[in-house]
């Protein structure tokens, strides 16, 4: 079953068009969304929650999200870059707050979360740091017990050590059937963690897979001349200290490509396409 | 609906919302423009949304199993709220004044008298705001100092004409203590509240549509 499903999804700008994006995470899945930035990744995100006006359909466990807007909610949590509201409010008081909009709050679980995470509910928003404010997010969310978690670069601005801690919570979660989406910029997170990955660029979907499958389709190469390179069809070749670098198509010679390179490469060759 | 006015009241309720309701005091100050009351409802809204605004309130409210169009209407519940509250305290301080005040204190040279058609013409002053400002403000939510400069402007425009026709001849019944032409004054004052109804509706309607078309 998906946890969440898009068709056309679309959202028109004076000088940026998102979409039309089609695609799927199934239920239990880790998906990375990456892109560089302005690619629309955060557009995407709010669309899928409704933060924006934008056409097409989203569905979330089977349910259409402009039908049954509040069933949909109920099902997700919804984490944008950290939490960033009510920086004088205590924890307390915004879980007190939030909880009376689930019927399926779990104080206990909320309770247990915040030990867990080592929360203060006594202590207000602006007393957290970054990785502290993602962690209290995640515990809102898991006490309503959401089943789909949207989050825009929750990892950003942390240190190495939340950003680990952050992940293990995300596969913990992953055990527990929990679907997750997040957007981020640090691709050995997705490395990590990720099921799937949805690479967009400029507002276009260039990939929809699974993470091994779209690592293993590239090799990286470097080449003598830029001439070297277009023999071997290298794609999105760039300039390089020892020469010529481009993603070559497996069974292609060449070290393996990181996601961060796979990303650069396809770039450039866009680039060059236009 | 019930959560999101709880959440209004516990996340986003600034203090002076509840100070300016005591502002309905002033109908005992003597030979006073007592409709400035009705501008500090307005400045209270505007601190609410303020802090709102500052709280990345919308955002936030939007994400929680709510209708997108319904955030507009808790906030405009709640100032509807506190409007009625401030129109009772100031209904009552005029009952006050006019039970056991002197037959001079109860005729106000400055502006309108203290008394039932006060109310009425307060109530059109807050359905004012209402209609002007909450409309301005939801088309883009990031917007509320010149939603709130409009709409005080257009309030104070109807407060320098209530002020200003006091003093023509065809209005005198309307200052006169009570119960003097009650029937008059209780006309204005349901005309009054059924003017701040329909704009609050007019301005709710139009709030909860614009919001709808927001990009958060």
């Amino acid at each position: 079953m998906y946890a969440l499903e898009t068709e056309g999804l679309r959202k028109v700008y004076p000088h940026f068009t998102l979409g039309p994006l089609s695609f799927s995470v199934e239920t239990g899945q880790i998906a990375g969304l990456i892109g560089r930035n302005g690619a629309g990744k955060s557009t995407t995100l709010k669309a899928l929650m409704g933060l924006i006006a934008s056409e097409g359909t989203v569905r979330v466990f089977g349910r259409n999200f402009s039908e049954e807007e509040h069933t949909a909610k109920e099902l997700m949590g919804y984490v944008g870059g950290g939490f960033r509201f009510y920086p004088d409010r205590s924890l307390a008081a915004i879980a007190k707050a939030v909880a009376g909009f689930y019927p399926h709050w779990n104080g206990e679980t909320f309770r247990r979360c915040a030990e867990e995470y080592a929360l203060v509910p006594a202590k207000k928003v602006r007393e957290l740091s970054e990785g502290m404010k993602i962690k209290f997010a995640l515990a809102l969310a898991l006490s309503h017990g959401a089943k789909l978690l949207i989050l825009d670069e929750p990892t950003s601005g942390l240190d190495p050590l939340s950003r680990e801690e952050f992940c293990d919570t995300l596969l913990a979660l992953k055990r527990q059937d929990v679907t997750v989406l997040f957007s981020t910029h640090i691709t050995s997170d997705l490395m990590r963690v990720a099921d799937k990955i949805l690479y967009l660029s400029d507002g276009t979907l260039l990939a929809d897979e699974p993470i091994g499958e779209l690592t293993a389709r590239y090799r990286v190469n470097v080449f003598a001349s830029s001439e070297a390179a277009a023999e071997a069809r290298a794609i999105g070749v760039k300039k390089v200290k020892n020469g010529f670098e481009g993603l070559v198509m497996v069974p292609s010679d060449g070290r393996e490509a990181t996601l961060d390179e796979i990303m650069i490469h396809l770039e450039c060759a866009k680039k060059e396409d236009v | 609906m019930k959560a999101l006015i709880k959440k209004e009241f516990t996340l986003c309720l600034h203090p002076m919302a509840i100070v300016f309701l005591s502002f309905a005091a002033l109908v005992f100050v003597p030979n006073y423009p007592y409709e400035v009351i009705f501008f500090f409802s307005g400045l209270s809204v505007f601190f609410i949304t303020l802090a709102a605004r500052e709280n990345g309130d919308a955002t936030f409210t939007c994400s929680l199993p709510v209708k997108k169009r319904d955030v507009p209407l808790a906030r405009i519940l709640v100032a509807v709220m506190f409007q009625c509250a401030l129109l009772l305290l100031t209904a009552g301080c005029v009952a006050i004044k006019q039970t056991f005040f002197s037959e001079e204190m109860r005729i106000n040279l400055a502006g309108n008298s203290a008394n039932l058609a006060f109310c009425g013409f307060g109530a059109l002053l807050l359905g004012i705001f209402n209609a002007a400002f909450f409309p301005l403000h939801y088309r883009d939510p990031n917007k509320v100092g010149s939603p709130f400069l409009v709409s005080t402007a257009v309030q104070f425009v109807c407060i320098g004409g209530l002020v200003a026709v006091r003093h023509l001849p065809f209005y005198a019944p309307l200052t006169l203590p009570d119960p003097l032409n009650c029937g008059m004054k209780l006309a204005v004052l349901l005309g009054g509240l059924a003017l701040y109804a329909g704009m609050t509706v007019f301005a709710a309607w139009l709030s909860m549509k614009r919001f709808e078309k927001v990009d958060l």
